[in-house]
């Protein structure tokens, strides 16, 4: 898709356009803030004009000739139930929600937050620099809109059945089955409003991230407001920035980070999983190429102390990024390790089906161009039956103790479930 | 010099053959553990078994690799399955020991190495010598007393182990002193 154009955008300027792409045109939304870890470029999609729905059936050379047979770029997602395909993992449990969705656009815009520079994208859309500029000349206010709360709250494991279960995880570590397992909770609510709008722009401005996902998916919407950056590559130089490490804080202080980085248990569950990335690019980076850089940084979101470490490589020239994502997939911070049994006992252990949550929101550009996140901090709503479903969870090691796994769980879900519980202000 | 790993379903398995690749300037073949069956060991010069879940009496297929005269390295699951094929013993260890480093002695020399497992050899077979132990003396790698093959039960191939290579290396020497 060629560059028809491009414009400096102040940030408000470019909150109220995608407020005012949403109301128009229910945009896709790829939102990022350029200043967190794996942040980078926002893009817009406009008008899918192309869609591939994922299914179980789905093969890797039906999304690649997706992918690549024009020079458009695709934007979209892959549940972490594909991986079950991928990685041969069976499961009793059924699920309406698509394994995938991928989709074309008939326009796209780009916004980089960092040179401000806003671009578009457009063959047969029509829509131009003047119409986004006067969009924005509407001069009504950012508004976040009306989030009723929820009557009440469903978890898939309440407390004491988390702790039950997290114990059991414990007990397959002892054996020797994985050194660590990703155990989630699912939370399910009615939900009033018609769509996630209100909530996503409430969230970008309190919480903001490098992922911020709103993508139509029928009957589903899907919001992503994700910190972790999955796979990042650029003309075929691979990054990959894995999370692990939690410290919820309420006033932050440096000393915090310290205590977080200096923890043995916390060291451990972002070692076991940098090795493991670097297993799983691998598999399609040159031989050489695959290294490890800033082990055990820390930023803050959602008010939480993370830690995560950089694992770099280059892309095998007779490889393309669908080979690196699916050979990769799902990322191994929300699996466990190994990665087929850690699956194995994530399906045995959680009551619930992921379905979008753990698994990748990308925007793949070309064969050698991608930007993928894990897909956390990520709900649903159906729009048929009114209900929003949310998740959360966190890395069990030996080491861990089931009630600060549960309290860890719970404040990664802080953000839903604070903003479902109380009444907001009009 | 041709490899074949055989991936008992690890996550470790392609950090292993980058290492290989970087010792014997060669591509290394990887096998699923579930085509074992399938595969010609003859056609290989060394044939590595990889980390991975659980313990070696779920692996009973590795016979026909015993039988072959090929050399072998095993890396931890890789290691303990060698130990019980030859009537040793496995078991759980007290405290788990996963994504940590530990400083051994091996060959004379200190290393920082990485370590994960839960399970470890509890009686070593008379056919094999212990080469490094660490402080708790849990055997960390041994040789076979007639056949090219060596264990290591920590993990060579994990970015926390310093000098990873050095063991590979060690490894071929080893197997090449055997043949020799």
């Amino acid at each position: 898709m060629p560059s028809n154009s491009s414009i400096q955008f102040a940030p408000e300027q470019f909150d109220r356009l995608f407020q005012e792409l949403y109301r128009i045109y229910k945009a896709d939304m790829f939102l990022s803030r350029s200043e967190f870890p794996g942040g980078g470029d926002c893009y817009i999609g406009l008008e899918p004009c192309h869609q591939l729905i994922v299914t179980d059936k789905t093969t890797k050379e039906q999304i690649e000739s997706f992918c690549f047979n024009d020079t458009d770029p695709t934007f979209g997602y892959l549940s972490y139930n594909y991986g079950y395909r991928l990685r041969g993992v069976l499961s009793n449990k059924i699920t309406e929600f698509p394994y995938g969705h991928l989709k074309k656009y008939s326009a796209v815009i780009k916004y980089d937050g960092k040179s401000l520079e806003l671009s578009v994208f457009d063959e047969t859309f029509d829509i131009d620099l003047d119409k986004i500029i006067s969009l924005t000349e509407a001069k009504t206010p950012f508004e976040i809109g009306h989030i009723k709360p929820a009557e009440s709250i469903n978890s898939s494991l309440d407390r004491d059945e988390y702790i039950l279960r997290t114990e059991s995880a414990i007990d397959y570590i002892r054996e020797g089955y994985i050194y660590q397992l990703n155990l989630t909770i699912k939370y399910e609510c009615d939900f009033q409003a018609s769509d996630l709008f209100p909530l996503y722009a409430s969230f970008w401005k309190t919480f903001p991230a490098s992922h911020y996902v709103l993508f139509e998916s029928e009957p589903y919407q899907i919001i992503s407001t994700s910190p972790e950056s999955f796979l990042s590559v650029i003309d075929g130089k691979v990054l990959s920035q894995p999370i692990k490490g939690t410290l919820a804080y309420d006033t932050y202080d440096e000393s915090l980070a310290v205590k977080l980085k200096e923890s043995p248990k916390e060291s451990a569950e972002l070692s076991m999983i940098v090795d493991m990335v670097r297993n799983d690019i691998s598999i399609n980076c040159e031989h050489g190429s695959v290294k490890v850089s800033d082990h055990k940084t820390t930023f803050t979101v959602d008010n939480l102390i993370q830690m995560y470490s950089k694992v770099q490589g280059k892309l095998r020239r007779d490889k393309t990024v669908i080979d690196l994502m699916l050979d990769s997939f799902p990322g191994a911070s929300i699996t466990g390790c190994p990665k087929k049994k850690a699956m194995e006992l994530i399906d045995e252990l959680e009551p619930h089906f992921r379905d979008v949550y753990c698994g990748s929101f990308f925007v793949i550009n070309d064969k050698r161009n991608m930007e993928s996140s894990i897909a956390i901090r990520t709900g649903y709503l159906d729009k048929d039956k009114g209900r929003l479903a949310f998740f959360a969870g966190s890395g069990i090691v030996v080491e861990s103790k089931a009630e600060s796994e549960y309290l860890e769980t719970t404040a990664k879900a802080g953000k839903f479930l604070d903003i479902l519980k109380s009444e907001q202000k009009p | 010099m041709s490899i074949l790993i055989i991936d008992n379903n690890d996550s470790f398995t392609y950090n292993l053959r980058h290492l290989l690749q970087t010792a014997q300037s060669s591509e290394p073949d990887v096998i699923s553990y579930d085509s074992i069956d399938k595969v010609d060991f003859q056609r290989y010069d060394t044939i590595v078994i990889s980390p991975g879940p659980g313990k070696p009496s779920e692996y009973p297929n590795y016979s026909k690799l015993f039988k072959s005269g090929k050399p072998i390295i095993g890396v931890c699951l890789g290691m303990q399955i060698m130990a019980e094929f030859y009537g040793g013993e496995v078991s759980l260890l007290e405290d788990c020991f996963h994504g940590r480093t530990e400083s051994i002695e091996f060959d004379g020399k200190s290393f920082e190495v990485a370590r994960y497992h839960s399970l470890a050899i509890t009686r070593v077979p008379s056919c094999f010598t212990v080469i490094s132990s660490n402080q708790a003396t849990v055997p960390m790698a041994m040789t076979h007393n007639e056949f090219p093959y060596i264990g290591y039960q920590f993990h060579p191939e994990s970015f926390l182990t310093k000098n990873g290579q050095f063991f590979i290396d060690y490894a071929f020497k080893f197997i090449n002193s055997i043949r020799a």
